[in-house]
């Protein structure tokens, strides 16, 4: 694909502008000092990424980027930035040295540098093939409920799991339920 | 946008994918590229279009009528005037208080069956596809499965006094 | 929809289990019941393990068409290596909770819920044993990490058990999006998702530094797993602040999880592509069993120094992999590395829960896990004393006890291959395991010979050994036991690692 194909492919655009500010406010996550901000940074880059999904086709995935990251993990961070004091401000703690932050940027670089460099030594200038239609929620549904139904029923149990962990690592001690008269 | 798509549900279910086949992987180059309005997926982007443009729309509504605003009001900032408001009366100690861990318990409930409801929208959805497939009692039996694991933790948080409000 | 549920039977007798022990912490009974119904469950889930096993002797079972049950188009497998392995987690969780029976009760911590955990990451592992398909791989591993997480902070005021359980979450977290990363790289160039399905494509479509980057980021996801230099800093203060128990759970089944997981991926999915693996473990196996031993030798605390020794057993785990290193390696020879693998980690599971027991055991009276107060253990308590030498001399790989066979068998799958890298592998394991004899030596010495310090009470201490929880008492009777006969019999678990190189075949 030359330049000529890539400028005419109105996708190509879309992709830009949502993949700039992406970028952008990946960057910001890891480099503001202010713990609020960059939980709002992230909001960015993962609807950036429901975006993305939704440009290759696959809106349900989107979809659920949207409902479960942006709904609730995020929510669950900004609870957990409030519930741990954090002033909300410039926070001391988030700034680190000058050799670290070169150090970050160094390997950030070169892990880029080597994964794209990989991907476009495989693909050089292929397109990705346009799919025949986008897929429906029906064919998600086939391919979990008939060929991933351990991996389906065993991530019930992860949830399980880390439900009743959350629990206990957010309730009282004994002790003090004994006080408070609950139930064990 | 579903009903836009003219595939019957009974000609996907006749031509169910083989799901144990790969995908096309990038290997396999792309024809000819199409062009706007002509497949099943541009309409598919038409309707997204539509979507950003009226986010679009939205948000320059919202931006602009903030920015007019700030631009034409005067800007006399007081120490007076940036305190923060506590219903007319002076403001009585920080302005931050701690959340109580309750909250916590709660937006973990949140996601967790979030997730639930995740894959629970395409059984939903393909229920009546399962069924004339003749797997129907067997994803039944699955999803039932799923959400009475769940169930039981939303029994043990109740019993266990998380989800009372004090 | 015809599923073999024969062949599921122990994944579904185990969450059944599961849900059994969350609802019986929620009735109003003594909580010890919690761990009972765990043992029972267990137990119960071992059952199907030994039926499916020894299908072809019962008359109730029918043998599939097929060597081994496929199910799901070829993601999970129950094959005689993943009975093997299943048996093996199954066991393992049994001791961990055992172990943790007293430990729990004394203290004031939560226990029908850490019950309930240990056993859903008990059920990861062993879905993980058959999973050939990387989701179902990803997902186990979850399962297996998840709870693990949540166990090693379960002292909640103490700061080194929450300094533990965040150090772990952190690069436990940071491993699986790693994993995840190198996994997607794989699927994104092959279009496969089982492992038959990968290296049938990684034959067909020839090399490619995607492939490469792909393979590598995900068996580095694994690495942190097991515990391999240098994704190892998390182990030694998380096995110091988590309780004890969970330490021996997490040495135990979670890192023999990470190696089902290197062997399914590397002999399976992997296996045309051994210029790639087989210098990575052997850079791996190499840095693990040095660094682990060296640092080993200047540890004053039991606990950490079992935490160092348990990376340096790792790397001697990987020394088989760098049998692949060889450009000439033949067929049998994989199949002899993957054998010494599965017999070192089943050799390995023993006598590391035995040696975690006895820890626990003595660290519980003497309120002390540094070696210079463990000093002259054998003159108040010296059957514990006797104990902590068996499994020390386990460790160390010293005949009659079990560990020599596992470094012998180790040593020879490496030996055997013809290539300089092989051999200077095989070199560098002999020097590291005298160095690690001379810090398991030391412990032993200091518990038999050193004079008692003075801020122990050995005079109310004598007899401790026998006032110890009845369940701890049974756990260290069955790993020494264990021990010994492993030792003395080594064909016992040559038969059964020899049985479990089905996924090996094939080369």
């Amino acid at each position: 694909m030359d330049v000529g194909d890539w400028v005419s492919t109105p996708q190509n655009w879309v992709f830009l502008v949502i993949a700039l500010p992406m970028l952008f406010a990946g960057f910001k996550v890891v480099q503001t000092s202010n713990v609020v901000h960059a939980v709002l940074y992230l909001v960015g880059t993962l609807g950036g990424s429901a975006a993305l999904f939704i440009l290759l086709g696959a809106e349900f995935v989107a979809w659920t980027v949207v409902l479960v990251y942006i709904g609730a993990v995020i929510v669950l961070f900004l609870f957990g930035i409030m519930i741990t004091r954090a002033p909300l401000g410039f926070d001391v703690t988030l700034s680190h040295p000058v050799r670290i932050r070169v150090a970050a940027a160094v390997v950030a670089f070169v892990l880029f540098a080597l994964v794209g460099g990989a991907m476009l030594a495989e693909f050089e200038n292929q397109t990705i093939p346009e799919a025949a239609d986008a897929t429906r929620t029906v064919e998600i549904g086939l391919s979990i409920f008939d060929r991933f139904v351990i991996p389906f029923e065993v991530v019930s149990v992860v949830l399980l799991a880390a439900l009743i962990g959350g629990i206990v690592l957010a309730r009282r001690d004994p002790a003090e339920e004994e006080e408070a008269g609950v139930v064990r | 946008m579903c009903q836009s798509r003219a595939v019957p549900l009974l000609a996907l279910a006749a031509q169910t994918p083989n799901l144990y086949s790969p995908r096309p992987g990038p290997q396999a180059a792309s024809a000819s590229h199409k062009g706007f309005f002509e497949t099943v997926l541009d309409q598919y982007f038409g309707d997204y279009i539509t979507v950003a443009a009226f986010l679009g729309m939205g948000a320059l509504l919202v931006a602009g009528a903030v920015l007019a605003s700030a631009a034409l009001r005067p800007n006399n900032p007081t120490a007076v005037k940036s305190q923060s408001y506590e219903c007319g009366i002076d403001p009585v100690g920080g302005g931050w208080s701690q959340t109580q861990i309750r909250y916590y318990i709660f937006a973990l409930l949140f996601l967790i069956f979030d997730v639930e409801a995740v894959f629970i929208f395409p059984w939903a959805v393909g229920l009546e596809t399962f069924s004339d497939l003749g797997m129907g009692v067997f994803v039944l039996v699955e999803m039932v499965i799923f959400i009475g694991i769940l169930v039981l933790g939303l029994v043990y948080a109740v019993r266990k006094g998380v989800l009372r409000w004090e | 929809m015809n599923v073999d549920y024969h062949a599921l039977a122990p994944e579904i007798i185990l969450g059944i289990t599961v849900l059994a022990v969350l609802v019986v912490d929620l009735l109003r009974i003594p909580k010890y019941w919690t761990a009972v119904i765990g043992l029972v469950g267990l137990f119960a889930a071992f059952v199907p393990v030994l039926t499916l096993g020894f299908c072809e002797s019962l008359d109730f079972c029918t043998e599939p068409e097929t060597a081994q049950r496929v199910l799901f188009g070829g993601s999970f497998v129950v094959d005689t290596f993943s009975l093997v392995l299943k048996g093996l987690f199954l066991g393992a969780t049994a001791v961990a909770l055992l172990l943790s029976v007293g430990y729990i009760e004394e203290d004031r911590y939560w226990q029908g819920e850490f019950y309930f955990l240990m056993l859903c990451s008990a059920l990861g592992a062993v879905v993980l044993a058959s999973s050939r398909d990387l989701v179902t791989l990803f997902v186990a591993l979850e399962l297996v990490t998840g709870p693990t997480f949540l166990m090693a902070g379960w002292r909640k005021g103490d700061p080194r058990s929450n300094e533990a359980a965040l150090k772990y979450f952190i690069i436990g977290v940071l491993s699986a999006a790693i994993l995840l990363f190198g996994m997607s790289l794989v699927y994104g160039y092959t279009g496969e998702l089982t492992f038959g399905g990968i290296r049938a494509a990684t034959a067909a479509l020839g090399d490619s530094a995607l492939l490469t980057i792909g393979v590598i980021l995900t068996l580095l996801g694994f690495a942190f797993k097991v515990s391999a230099v240098p994704f190892h800093f998390w182990t030694p203060d998380t096995y110091q602040g988590a309780p004890i128990p969970v330490t021996a759970y997490l040495s135990v089944v979670s890192k023999t999880a990470g190696f089902v997981g290197l062997l399914t991926l590397s002999y399976q999915a992997f296996a045309e592509l051994r210029d790639v693996w087989g210098p990575l473990l052997w850079i791996l196996a190499a840095l693990s069993m040095t660094v682990g031993n060296l640092i080993a030798v200047r540890q004053d605390d039991i606990v950490r120094l079992l935490g160092y020794s348990s990376i340096a057993q790792g790397g001697f785990i990987l020394v088989p992999f760098g049998a692949a290193v060889a450009g000439n390696v033949t067929g049998d020879q994989l199949e002899q590395a993957f054998f010494a693998t599965v017999t070192y980690l089943l050799i390995y599971a023993v006598m590391n829960m035995g040696a975690f027991a006895v820890v626990i055991a003595g660290a519980n009276r003497l309120k002390s896990t540094l070696i210079a107060d463990w000093g002259g253990l054998s003159s108040y308590a010296p059957g514990l004393a006797g104990l902590l030498a068996l499994f020390f001399a386990s460790l160390a790989g010293i005949p009659p006890i079990a560990g020599w066979f596992a470094k012998l068998v180790m040593f020879s799958s490496v030996l055997g291959v013809d290539s300089g890298w092989a051999t200077a592998l095989a070199v560098i394991a002999v020097l590291n395991s005298v160095v690690a004899f001379y810090y398991y030596a030391k412990v032993i010495k200091s518990a038999w010979f050193d004079q008692v310090p003075d801020t122990i009470p050995a005079a109310e201490l004598r007899g401790m050994g026998r006032a110890v929880a009845p369940s701890l008492q049974f756990a260290l009777v069955l790993t020494a036991v264990g021990v010994l006969v492993l030792g003395i019999f080594p064909n016992l678990i040559a038969d059964v690692g020899d049985v479990a190189k089905t996924v090996a075949a094939g080369f």
